[in-house]
């Protein structure tokens, strides 16, 4: 049935990508999440609608959760003591941000505002600890994956200070990149 | 209307009109109000009980629920599973002890209860005499009318209310499954759909309390629960080896008075002493008795064991709100909100507690407000 356009059209590609548990396969965090864990996951998100320029947290703010954006725009942005703001990100549709805090909670190292009208899927740590106790597999899939783009990170800032450290000690010596 | 202002006599009639209008429809406001607050006082008068007992047994089972979860069964069938397993046992107990003799114990009771009651205006009486002839200016009061016409009220209480009260529990024994097995299932669900009303600036922070309160709240009411029934089975236990009679009756008793504080166990043990001295009299048994209200019951196995692994500091109330708890609870709802309104001002405790709590630790500096309060 699936060499017709027609059916697959009508029974089963639109609706999927309609679907948030499609949208949700699509970040990389739950990229290896099964079709019931899926459905799973999308009972702890909490889906929070923002309007252009509202703020959704600002920096030394103790977060408690990590956002995923569904649609809209997000601007990531820093302040210094005088008040004035220096963009550092400007994340789009199936980004996310703030998953530092789903583990612990820390201090928001930075403020974030929606650009646009902006729909973001909320997934909370009070929600995980709960899932932890009841679904301990899915959860545990969850986290893993959350660690994999954590590492992720943590690679690339080491390469990247590496590469800063490398260039301040010869100084006179231009760059090859 | 003589006055020279520029009132006219129309003008009068139209602000004297007004104002009747507004003071009727005033009162036409606030009488139905009250009627309506009267109605749905009356709709809502023998529910009160069935949801708190629905919400204690959803306190109680939801652990055994989240253990079957672990298995990957969904949480519906879960909670059939608990709830098959629990009615069969009832069953089995019934088979294999049969089941318990009420109209005996409730005919036993009615024989004895004057008896106990007078036995102790008798031994009260004893007491006030006593007293007169140390401090004569209480000679005016009449102790033992006062407690003949207490016996009265509650003896024709047991009479009237008996068929009554049967009739309740038959409505509770439905009521209480259904209220929490819907409670089970769906309280989550309720509850995400009340926290994501609130303001987006406010959600974390609503989230985490909550989160904060309901583990605090289920721990307290699930310790104080195993608490009374613990307590229960002791005192059960204990009086068990005497030949006092309704052991079983008393021990409910001492396990729900257990769950007020302070002064709940004090009256939980008043009916099982005076059943012992009436009936078995001063001897070795009354004392095995007292010792074992008392020192068993109360103060190994409740404060020396029970207490500190159950219940957490947080939720101790200070003696002071205890009484107040009691007194209120009392003119509220009777003899039952005597009993639950310390739980319940324990409840609002914790809840101020954890607020205060997150608000210290999680905000040192106060950043929350200012912060926001800036960029918005």
């Amino acid at each position: 049935m699936s060499s017709n356009p027609i059916w697959h059209n009508i029974f089963r590609h639109q609706a999927e990508k309609e679907s948030l548990s499609y949208f949700l396969s699509q970040v990389p965090i739950f990229a290896k999440l099964t079709r019931r864990e899926l459905a799973y996951l999308e009972k702890l998100i909490h889906i929070r609608n923002f309007e252009a320029h509202e703020m959704v947290f600002s920096g030394g703010d103790i977060g408690s959760g990590m956002y995923i954006i569904r649609s809209g725009q997000v601007q990531i942005f820093s302040q210094d003591a005088d008040g004035r703001e220096q963009e550092l990100a400007l994340l789009e549709a199936g980004d996310f941000f703030g998953e530092v805090a789903l583990t612990a909670s820390r201090p928001r190292s930075a403020s974030a505002r929606a650009a646009t009208a902006t729909s973001l899927l909320g997934l909370f740590r009070s929600d995980i600890v709960d899932a932890t106790q009841r679904h301990p597999a899915p959860t545990a899939k969850i986290l893993f994956g959350l660690n994999r783009v954590l590492a992720d990170r943590l690679l690339q800032c080491d390469e990247q200070l590496e590469r800063l450290q490398r260039a301040s000690r010869t100084p006179q010596e231009p760059s090859h990149e | 209307m003589s006055e020279s202002s520029g009132i006219s006599r129309a003008q009068v009639a139209v602000i004297y009109l007004v104002l009747t209008m507004a003071i009727a429809s005033g009162i036409a406001i606030y009488s139905s109000a009250t009627t309506f607050t009267a109605l749905l006082k009356t709709a809502t008068a023998g529910l009160f009980l069935p949801i708190l007992l629905a919400m204690i047994v959803a306190f109680m089972l939801d652990p055994l629920i989240r253990q079957i979860e672990h298995y990957g069964i969904h949480r519906t069938l879960a909670i059939f599973t608990i709830y098959l397993i629990i009615s069969a046992t009832i069953i089995v107990l019934l088979v294999l002890i049969g089941p318990p003799n009420w109209r005996g114990m409730i005919q036993a009771l009615k024989a004895d209860v004057p008896r106990y009651v007078s036995f102790a205006i008798v031994y009260l009486t004893g007491l006030l005499e006593l007293a007169q002839q140390h401090f004569p200016f209480i000679a005016e009061y009449h102790l033992g009318d006062h407690l003949r016409n207490l016996s009265q009220t509650l003896i024709g209480a047991i009479l009237v209310q008996t068929p009554r009260s049967a009739m309740r529990f038959g409505s509770l024994l439905v009521l209480v499954p259904l209220f929490s097995f819907f409670f089970l299932r769906d309280s989550r669900r309720i509850m995400r759909g009340i926290i994501a009303l609130t303001p987006n600036r406010y959600f974390e922070m609503v989230l985490d309390i909550y989160a904060h309160v309901s583990w605090q709240l289920s721990t307290f009411i699930r310790g104080r629960i195993i608490e009374a029934i613990i307590v229960g089975l002791v005192v059960w236990a204990g009086l068990a080896l005497t030949d006092i009679r309704y052991a079983p009756l008393l021990a409910v008793i001492a396990g729900i008075t257990n769950l007020v504080p302070y002064v709940g166990p004090i009256f939980g043990m008043l009916p099982g002493i005076t059943i012992a001295l009436v009936d078995l009299g001063i001897g070795p048994q009354f004392w095995w008795i007292l010792c074992v209200y008392i020192l068993i019951a109360q103060v190994i196995v409740d404060n020396m064991i029970l207490i500190p692994i159950l219940i957490s500091k947080v939720s101790n109330l200070h003696p002071l709100w205890v009484i107040l708890a009691i007194i209120m609870g009392g003119k509220l709802y009777g003899i039952l909100g005597m009993i639950i309104g310390v739980p319940i001002a324990s409840v609002i405790n914790i809840i101020i507690l954890e607020i205060r709590q997150y608000r210290r630790t999680f905000n040192p500096y106060n950043r929350y407000f200012s912060s926001r309060g800036k960029m918005l």
